[in-house]
């Protein structure tokens, strides 16, 4: 962790200006310009969905997962962003006896192009790869702090800026989600035992719809996002979740971004209101955001 | 630009067809041997192996037995459909062994324990409402040991009785009779009268479904595709399979009444409960077992102790019990919970993944069934036949419900506090039952035991397992260090009883 505290620090003290960006977003940085951030998220949930039962445990109280994800955004063209984060995660259970987990979990990287410009229309896509870094527990849900599953996400995004400065964006995504390794040799899945350490992650559709201002480098914008497994098993009755499982949310949010020099902050805040063997998160972050040019490295 | 699309189009292909999971599949064997004398086998429950009677068979020469060969040959083997023939492979692997993973298969799906209700009470699941909610049964240990040894006594009994009558009466198998037919499994020379597929059918049939009474649906079916892959495989005929089911429903019914007054109806009586604690604060246990969960939950199974086990009598359970527990002012109790504290701090990930391989917590086939897995696996590694692998699981399974009632009979002997009584977590979730002994370690090396006599070659394989899984329980936060050792010796002496009686029955004269 300290490792990666010194080098977001480190690269903070080269500046250049310009846009911090996401690789959910429709924001572009000019080439060979870099961001590098540091946000701290915070999700946690007292009421979960068991399949569709909404319920509390009082042996698990309120579960909260802090993480801490360093990021570099990068300017490869106007048109070309690469991205990369590394997240370090704990989680912990406010009642009960289940141990907390930490550790870094899925690192990944990002491509996000914009092939079409017409007017204020723009269609991006993006293509992401996320690998788990360490060997955590991936079956010891809710308390896992991750799938231990490698995904491959491809997203679209449509965006319209009116020069008024407000703007829509709607995207859709599709993540591919390869099979994990359990440290049992055999779970349920579907009420079918299965022989065997690997367990299928079912893949995921992502789809969103974003409505904000943005003027110069400061940003306000209200979202809502639904994510939904394709397929997957439910959570049996008062039995934990697994990582087979057809897990469904959806949440809304809003997100604000302010940086009047190198130096910015973003902060965000969203609730899930609806969902499927998941829990009721209530999220939020806030990050510290540095601008710079990158060739200064060199 | 053009290397990253490569390298993507590159992980994207590494992701196709990635949703199948491999198991490994067990195929259809012929067995090493035929084992013509088990007819004359010592029975668990059957007093003479011909205590359930068969009608004698019509001759091969007999117009009703050649209107059912002429069936078999001319309207079932040439008009086979692929679903068919894929049974006939899935159940040629041997019914003792399919109906074990079914009995298996059922134990991880009833096996989570009850929800609290909305006045904080957890519901008792009833056997007479079996699919509400609570499912009947909540498949824990206990439970599955019991389901699983009823199942392998049944199917053992049953088939020494099949082999007496199959020797006795000695009708050919449709292939023998007439050469022209092509039986889709390995043909041997062991009589079909009455068909040993039919009657481990009928019996595991019988016996599953008074342990899950709620997959009276679930079972048929299977039963139906048991008692028909040996048409289908053109191994049997109609009558040899009528007797086989004959036979099963006699033979269950005689294991069943032992099954009806072996005391697990009263296994839950929590009234036990108070009588109990005060007794193991007079055995000098400061602060006894208290439920960790909440709403506090009623202790699993107080009065499983007392049920009948099988290997040896109520005298010897308590000759054998277990000694005194460390008391939590004594130094070896505190060096016990120094160890669980450092290990919380410093847990290494291979100590977590021996603690999730052997947790076989809910939703899964518990402890007993890890051990019926193994076992099953080395029969079919052996090669055995149907009646040596369900005597060998007879025994295991035996041996683990023994090693269950004994290891229950300890914990409110004594009534020990868990370690999260003095403010552990837990990486694998707490079991709602005192702590001393550990029933993994119990459970784990009466099996090792048994089945260390019968696989000589792999004992020290099978105890190197047993103490892993024991080892478990400490990674895992939840048991002590003495927990640990003292039930597996307990489980030792248990497997042992299993192992003298297994001398006697005259499988190995």
């Amino acid at each position: 962790m300290k490792t990666y505290i010194f080098l977001v620090c480190l690269i903070f003290f080269f500046a250049h200006k310009s846009l911090a960006q996401m690789p959910h977003d429709a924001i572009y940085m000019n080439k060979n310009l870099t961001c590098g951030a540091l946000v701290y998220g915070n999700s946690s949930f007292t009421e979960y969905w068991e399949n569709s039962l909404k319920r509390e445990n009082q042996n698990i109280g309120k579960l909260t997962s802090e993480s801490m994800t360093a990021m570099i955004a990068y300017g490869i063209s106007k048109k070309i962003n690469f991205i990369a984060m590394v997240p370090y995660v704990r989680t912990y259970a406010s009642e009960g006896n289940l141990l907390g987990q930490e550790g870094f979990q899925d690192m990944s990287f990002w491509l996000k192009i914009k092939p079409l410009t017409y007017k204020g229309f723009a269609g991006h896509l993006g293509m992401g790869v996320s690998i788990p870094m360490t060997d955590y527990v991936p079956d010891f849900m809710p308390l896992s702090i991750g799938y231990g599953s490698t995904t491959l996400t491809s997203r679209a995004i449509l965006s319209y800026n009116h020069p008024s400065h407000f703007y829509v964006n709607a995207s859709f995504a599709y993540h591919l989600r390869g099979n994990t390794e359990v440290d049992r040799d055999a779970y349920l899945n579907d009420d079918q035992l299965v022989y065997s350490n690997e367990v299928p992650v079912p893949d995921a559709i992502e789809t969103a719809f974003r409505l904000g201002y943005l003027k110069k480098d400061n940003q306000l914008e209200l979202f809502a996002e639904n994510y939904s497994c394709t397929s997957g098993d439910y959570i049996r009755r008062n039995d934990m979740p697994f990582p087979s499982n057809d897990m469904e949310m959806t949440q809304v949010g809003v997100y604000g971004k302010y940086q009047p020099k190198n130096i910015g902050v973003n902060a965000k805040l969203a609730y899930v209101v609806d969902g499927l063997n998941a829990g009721q998160s209530t999220t939020f972050s806030v990050g510290l955001l540095y601008l710079f040019n990158l060739p200064i490295l060199k | 630009m053009k290397n990253c699309i490569l390298y993507i189009l590159f992980i994207i292909s590494l992701f196709s067809c990635s949703k199948e999971i491999d198991e490994i599949e067990i195929l259809p064997y012929a067995p090493i041997s035929l084992d013509e004398t088990a007819g004359n086998w010592k029975t668990f429950v059957l007093t003479s192996p011909d205590e359930v009677m068969i009608s004698e068979p019509v001759p091969v020469t007999d117009a009703s037995y050649l209107s059912e060969l002429d069936s078999v040959k001319n309207k079932v083997l040439p008009n086979l459909t692929s679903k068919q023939k894929e049974l006939v492979q899935y159940w040629g692997a041997g019914a003792v062994l399919r109906w074990n993973e079914i009995g298996r298969e059922l134990s991880a799906r009833y096996n989570v324990p009850p929800a609290s209700n909305d006045e904080g009470i957890y519901p008792v699941p009833d056997p007479s409402n079996p699919l509400a909610d609570p499912k009947f049964p909540f498949a824990n240990p206990p439970y599955t040991a019991r389901a699983l040894a009823y199942l392998s006594v049944a199917q053992y009994d049953a088939l020494v009785s099949a082999w007496k009558y199959k020797f006795q009466f000695n009708r050919k198998a449709p292939y023998e009779v007439d050469n022209s037919i092509k039986p889709l499994l390995p043909p041997s020379e062991l009589p079909a009268y009455p068909s040993e597929d039919a009657v481990v059918a009928q019996v595991s049939f019988a016996v599953l479904l008074a342990m899950f009474p709620g997959e009276g649906p679930y079972l048929r079916s299977k039963l139906e595709e048991c008692m028909n892959v040996p048409i289908w495989a053109g191994t049997n005929v109609s009558s040899d399979i009528n007797a086989g089911i004959k036979l099963g429903a006699g033979v269950a019914v005689k294991v069943m009444a032992r099954a009806k007054t072996d005391g697990m109806g009263a296994a839950n009586n929590q009234s036990l409960t108070s009588g109990m604690i005060e007794h193991a604060k007079s055995l000098g246990i400061v602060n006894p077992w208290e439920s960790q969960e909440s709403p506090s939950r009623p202790p699993m199974l107080p009065n499983y102790g007392a049920v009948k086990t099988w290997n040896f009598d109520r005298n010897t359970l308590e000759n054998i019990r277990p000694s005194l527990p460390y008391l939590e002012n004594s130094a070896e109790f505190k060096k016990d919970l120094d160890e669980l504290k450092s290990i919380q701090k410093n847990q290494t990930r291979k100590q977590a993944a021996i603690a999730n391989y052997w947790a076989d917590g809910p939703s899964s086939y518990t402890p007993p069934g890890h051990w019926h897995r193994y076992a099953a696996k080395a029969g079919v590694d052996a090669e055995y036949s149907e009646i040596r692998m369900a005597r060998m699981l007879a025994y295991v399974g035996t041996a683990l419900m023994d090693a269950g009632i004994a290891c229950w009979d300890t914990k409110y002997y004594y009534y020990s506090p868990r370690p999260q009584q003095f403010g552990l977590k837990t990486s694998v979730g707490l079991p709602n039952f005192p702590s001393y002994t550990s029933g993994h370690s119990t459970f784990s090396f009466a099996a090792a035991t048994v089945l260390s006599s019968f696989f000589p070659d792999k004992e020290t394989l099978f105890h190197e397992y047993a103490q892993e899984a024991s080892d478990s329980r400490i990674y895992g936060l939840i048991h002590y260090r003495v927990d640990c050792f003292m039930g597996g010796s307990h489980g030792n002496l248990i497997g042992d009883y299993a192992v003298k009686r297994a001398r006697e029955d005259g499988a190995d004269d």
